[in-house]
């Protein structure tokens, strides 16, 4: 017992950097994702041709690889990160290219009667996204923005490769110092515990703007 | 022609030669037409016509090919040398615009905000009023439409009339000095479309400006001051409604008459 505790207390500071990580990445990359939403949207063909290219790249090759590239590759072009600015940036770009979709696609599904009222009340074109259709479109994509968060919660364990103790490392350090595998599944109950939250924290956000909905 | 005698300061929507396409069907045709201040007009004809692309060019949700539009004296639109239509600044397109209102079939009213907040919404994030303005406003507006009790509401809840009624206010908030109906009561069963009409047939007994395209031949009778009657892109016959139903001249619009109130 007092072996599990001691595997625990050590397991919390590893979830500590998967949780920084993790909100982190989620605070950069909801904004990122819909700057670059609007901006496909947008009437600007180079614009929109930029960030299709972007959202290609980012979900066309793996994660890890982009972890890799921003950790090992970018150095020899003159930029130097630590591992968690590493880390960061490849986990933001990665994910703001999801949500970017995701958001895309709940923009597209607001009808054509909103703009049209909107503009006809006197709106411009920010003041009609600002206030009419992005607060509709978050109510409608919280499903699949769900999802993603959950995803990264578990993906942030790919952070081993540059050797940063988060919660998954920590445990593998220990069953391979210990030949014990109770840490595996202590992991497994951290894990669960994280998403259990996220899914509660969205189950609340769905029923707060399901008063709205038809 | 009933209306030469009035003066050009009362004409509020002056519309001459108007021509709009969609891609290489042609949808308008050479329409000359103008709604003074104070009128009601009531604009029929079967579907296909063109009345709702006649409307929404109107406010320049549709943009026209050629001719001209002014509102309140002010040139929306008008031909260049070319003869194609050419817009004025979108600046002063939108103080223009700003004189006009519009009510939609399918009610358009946004879903993620109260009645109230619906009916806020453009006067302060549009005009800039503070809550303290335009709350009273925005109140007695649904005094107006008879929906004050639902004010906290969200339009999910409420019926198609009165989702339509909250509209009408809605457009109203703005203080707009005519109010365009794209068919108000398509979407609504005949009890529901009962008290729009009679929303808006208080409104027109206040003397504001409207055009409505409809299909409700007894509103278009008892309310309308001016029927205009369009098929086939054109507009076929106009005339006061007293007139139009009693006297229709051309074939066309008899042979529509007979259909629609047999």
């Amino acid at each position: 017992m007092e072996q599990i505790l001691h595997t625990s207390a050590l397991m919390l500071e590893g979830s500590k950097v998967t949780l920084e990580i993790f909100l982190l990445t989620l605070m950069m990359a909801l904004p990122l994702g819909l700057l670059v939403a609007l901006a496909r949207l947008s009437g600007l063909g180079v614009l929109r041709w930029a960030m299709e290219f972007y959202i290609w790249i980012m979900r066309g090759t793996p994660l890890m690889l982009q972890l890799l590239f921003v950790y090992f590759a970018l150095p020899m072009v003159g930029v130097k990160l630590n591992d968690i600015s590493s880390a960061l940036l490849a986990f933001t770009m990665n994910y703001a290219a999801y949500f970017a979709e995701i958001f895309r696609a709940g923009i597209q599904s607001i009808p054509r009667g909103q703009y049209e009222a909107s503009k006809t009340l006197g709106f411009t074109y920010v003041q009609t996204m600002r206030h009419i259709i992005i607060p509709q479109m978050v109510a409608r994509v919280l499903p699949p923005v769900s999802n993603e968060t959950i995803n990264l919660v578990k993906d942030t364990s790919l952070i081993y490769i540059l050797a940063m103790n988060d919660l998954l490392r920590v445990a593998r350090t220990i069953v391979q110092r210990e030949f014990d595998m109770t840490p595996f599944f202590i992991a497994a109950v951290f894990y669960l515990v994280m998403t259990f939250v996220l899914t509660w924290v969205f189950k609340k956000l769905e029923a707060h703007y399901a008063k709205y909905i038809d | 022609m009933p209306n030469t005698s009035i003066d050009n300061n009362d004409i509020m929507v002056q519309i001459t030669g108007l021509k709009k396409k969609f891609g290489d069907l042609l949808v308008l045709d050479n329409i000359d037409l103008n709604i003074c201040r104070g009128e009601v007009v009531a604009i029929l004809g079967p579907s296909g016509s063109g009345k709702s692309t006649l409307l929404r060019c109107m406010n320049r949700l549709e943009e026209i090919d050629a001719g001209s539009i002014v509102v309140a004296g002010e040139t929306l639109v008008k031909n260049n040398e070319k003869g194609e239509a050419q817009y004025t600044t979108p600046e002063q397109a939108r103080t223009i615009l700003s004189h006009m209102g519009m009510v939609f079939q399918q009610f358009n009213l946004f879903p993620h905000m109260s009645v109230i907040d619906n009916l806020m919404a453009a006067p302060k994030i549009v005009k800039g009023q503070t809550d303290d303005e335009i709350r009273p406003v925005a109140e007695e507006l649904l005094k107006k439409v008879g929906l004050y009790d639902k004010r906290e509401v969200f339009p999910a809840r409420l019926s198609g009339g009165q989702q339509q009624r909250v509209a009408i206010a809605r457009a109203l908030a703005m203080r707009p000095d005519i109010l365009l109906f794209d068919e108000p009561t398509s979407a609504l069963d005949p009890e529901l479309t009962i008290e729009v009409l009679k929303t808006i047939r208080q409104l027109a007994d206040e003397k504001m400006t409207m055009a409505v395209v409809t299909h409700e031949m007894s509103f278009a009778r008892d309310v309308a001051s001016r029927v205009v009657f369009m098929a086939d892109t054109h507009i076929i016959e106009e005339n006061t409604s007293q007139e139009f139903f009693r006297n229709p001249r051309e074939e066309r619009t008899k042979s529509f008459l007979k259909n629609m109130l047999d």
